[in-house]
């Protein structure tokens, strides 16, 4: 339901896991837990037989093992759970662990930027380059040669992928028409319904009423905008395969 | 003594400022009780003083500047005080000169401050929802806290937004949620005790009706979502309380929920003094975009088709606008009101049907909208006077991954957003066409839609400017540029035979009027 990831993402981590478990106590739970717990809840906790601990009322009321704990040594004779005589130490990995698979739950809403280049190289690179030299018209503006020479290695591929789609943040240039028939040729800095805003070749500001001006937008990413409507996602994936060997 | 005693009940007489609720279905021009003015979700005021002859000499009546988050509230207004909130913040404010009158500050909490859409008032009190998923009650006089209750366990994920709606004697609220997998509910409120009148779960209980549209077994429908995180509409005829509700969990992967996921992305019709569901319809069934149908499910009455009906329009954050019949939840119009690339086409209940290959992947899926949406919660508007259906729509694309490997628990995944820009569709509401758009600029427009009857329609653009529209043409009439977005909606009101437009920009209130005469 969320509107503004980056909000939301701070201000429910604050609210639900203050603390990262420690790595090492988080493996060492884990061992404990495919051991001893994994059989029924799931060797990832998320559920099996027995029910799923990460999305657990019990878990997210529990800090390091405090709540969770007397289950755990007590067992539920009644639903059928055995008690484990775990450690004092044992006991707070446990908790360590399965804390770090709710954390990984909250920020599941997130592509993380190392995302693995494996997951997104599902297409086929000769179909990439076939379509960047043919039907996505990609060599009007670019060129593996030139300004996307080592493309494949300047991006993390999360970020290739999407710049491949919209590299936003280029320069716009825009030509105004003075009532003069002067022309100013500058980068955008704003254009709405009543005024636009350039910085010319100098380096310095101007703005106009749309009222007395015409402006002429040229904007580079218009061709990505137009492609959005016309790739296949095969197109998309085929493309990214081809670029991100071009290393 | 005798004069004394008089002028003591004089001035208690004075002193009475609170809102009978049956006042509520029938608002007087100096008022704004409810979060969208009235009952029905129109955005549309009967007042003209200020109209498309005059709007050019428009000029400013007051500000106030809360020096807090941007405001995204709509003021309650009711006897002169506006009460409007920001997250954790409630403020009573002259509604004549914008002095503050008091303003309540939430204890420091551990919730979701994303936002804050405004208070509900029933009598001499307020109720205003907290960030930690709280219901807290205060004296409208003075701002002093009556009581607090807990709505749902914080520690869960859940938090709270909307501004309670009050019908009679009950305290409607909802909930939200978003990263964990909780079951989202709408519940009423005794505006007295503070206890709970009923409570109607999203998802049906296992073996209920609704309950088919989730696996049979496992606990996808206890985790299911569904949050009510908007404030909904009520039609006094039909006692029934109609409420749009947000996707399913986990949010993008729906391997694990096969089926419709009742009742969420839906609008529930819902008795207001028994909870129980009278009808739904389900904009988007199966979501895995995120796509919330808790965009204001809008009521009037209009000649359909050739013959008179009580309608229900919502224009759906999937791209799509549903017209429904709302007194059994007849189907009568799908149409989409900008372009999109996830469905295949509508099917006979008038659902749009899921391409299934837009669904997210690894890979990824480039998918119209984003999970922003085609729309979201800036309010709409219907105006009688033009039979037209106003929505602030975006033309945006994600790129929708699924990350999850196992079972998916949270989100599972997410889209990272591409190009987006604005747009204010006018929708005829007998065809679904687009009357006339009036762009609104690169970026993503966050601002809400009035119309009244003076002929005019006002909203904001993508970037820094309120606008004043011809509603039957789109053409502009008016405009303000300020320092900053107006991520709020407008309302306007009449006070010593003036009418004001109220705008919240950022953190500033400002309030136009015509100059004196």
């Amino acid at each position: 339901m969320r509107y503004s990831p980056v909000v939301c993402l701070f201000a429910v981590t604050v609210a639900l896991a203050a603390d990262t478990p420690d790595p090492a106590a988080v493996k060492r739970g884990k061992d404990k837990f495919v051991a001893s717990c994994g059989f029924c809840h799931g060797n990832d906790g998320t559920g099996s037989r027995a029910p799923d601990l990460v999305r657990s009322p019990l878990l997210s009321h529990d800090k390091a093992g405090e709540t969770i704990g007397p289950i755990i040594r007590n067992g539920k004779p009644d639903d059928g759970m055995p008690a484990f005589p775990l450690t004092d130490a044992q006991l707070s990995d446990v908790a360590a662990f399965l804390h770090s698979q709710a954390l990984a739950a909250l920020r599941s809403n997130r592509v993380p930027g190392d995302y693995p280049a494996e997951k997104l190289r599902t297409g086929n690179a000769a179909a990439g380059k076939a379509y960047f030299e043919g039907a996505g018209g990609c060599t009007k503006c670019h060129s593996v040669s030139g300004d996307l020479a080592s493309i494949g290695r300047k991006y993390a591929p999360i970020m290739l992928q999407g710049r491949i789609l919209y590299p936003a943040g280029a320069k716009v240039n825009v030509t105004v028409t003075l009532p003069s028939g002067e022309k100013v040729e500058g980068t955008l800095v704003n254009k709405d319904e009543f005024t636009v805003a350039l910085h010319d070749a100098a380096g310095w500001y101007h703005s106009y009423s749309l009222k007395t001006v015409k402006a002429e937008v040229h904007d580079p990413l218009e061709a990505h905008r137009a492609m959005l409507y016309k790739y296949t996602d095969q197109d998309v994936h085929n493309l990214f395969t081809y670029l991100e060997s071009i290393k | 003594m005798k004069l004394l005693s008089s002028a003591l009940i004089f001035t208690a007489t004075l002193a009475a400022q609170g809102l009978d609720p049956a006042l509520i279905a029938k608002p007087a021009r100096d008022m704004w009780p409810t979060y969208n003015g009235d009952y029905s979700g129109r955005r549309y005021s009967t007042l003209d003083q200020i109209n498309a002859s005059n709007v050019k000499s428009l000029t400013l009546g007051w500000t106030f500047e809360a020096k807090s988050v941007p405001i995204k509230s709509t003021p309650l207004l009711v006897n002169g005080v506006f009460y409007f909130t920001v997250p954790d913040h409630v403020y009573a404010i002259d509604a004549r000169t914008g002095r503050q009158i008091w303003h309540y500050q939430y204890p420091p909490n551990q919730g979701d401050h994303i936002g804050q859409r405004g208070v509900g008032m029933y009598k001499d009190w307020l109720f205003f929802e907290s960030p930690d998923a709280h219901l807290v009650s205060l004296d409208a006089k003075d701002g002093h806290v009556r009581w607090t209750i807990e709505l749902a366990d914080e520690k869960l994920g859940y938090f709270s937004t909307m501004a309670p709606l009050v019908v009679r004697d009950h305290i409607i609220v909802g909930v939200s949620g978003d990263v964990t997998d909780i079951p989202g509910f709408l519940e009423s409120i005794d505006p007295v005790t503070g206890k709970v009148q009923w409570r109607f779960y999203t998802e049906p209980k296992k073996g209920e009706p609704g309950s088919e549209t989730w696996p049979k077994t496992g606990d996808a429908i206890e985790h299911g979502g569904g949050m009510t995180w908007m404030t909904g509409t009520y039609d006094p005829e039909t006692n029934l309380v109609y409420w749009g509700t947000g996707n399913p969990n986990p949010v993008l992967v729906g391997e694990g929920r096969p089926g419709d996921n009742l009742y969420t992305c839906s609008i529930v019709a819902v008795n207001a003094d028994s909870g129980k569901l009278a009808w739904y319809f389900q904009p988007s069934p199966h979501d895995v975009h995120d796509w919330d149908a808790v965009e204001t499910p809008v009521l009037f009455d209009a000649e359909f088709k050739g013959k008179p009906r009580k309608l229900l329009a919502q224009a759906s954050r999937n791209g799509y606008f549903f017209i429904v019949d709302r007194t059994n939840g007849e189907h009568l119009l799908t149409s989409p009101f900008i372009e999109t690339n996830w469905a295949a086409g509508i099917d006979e209940q008038g659902r749009p049907v899921r391409r299934v290959d837009k669904d997210p992947t690894p890979d990824g899926a480039l998918v119209e909208p984003s999970s922003n949406g085609s729309t979201n919660w800036m309010a709409p508007s219907y105006d009688p006077q033009t039979k037209m259906f106003y929505v602030i729509a975006r033309r945006n694309f994600g790129e929708f991954y699924k990350t999850a490997e196992g079972k998916a628990e949270g989100w599972g995944g997410r889209d990272r957003g591409l190009f987006a820009d604005s747009v204010l569709q006018a929708i005829n509401i007998q065809d679904g066409k687009i009357a006339w758009s009036h762009e609104l600029g690169n970026g993503e427009a966050h601002g809400g839609i009035l119309t009244t009857a003076g002929h005019i329609l006002l909203t904001a653009d993508a970037g820094n400017n309120v606008l004043i529209l011809d509603p039957a043409s789109g053409k502009t009439l008016w405009h303000f540029t300020s320092n900053n977005r107006m991520v709020s909606c407008p309302m306007t009101y009449e006070l010593d035979g003036v009418q004001y437009i109220l705008t919240a920009i950022g953190d500033i209130v400002y309030v136009w009027r015509l100059p004196e005469a």
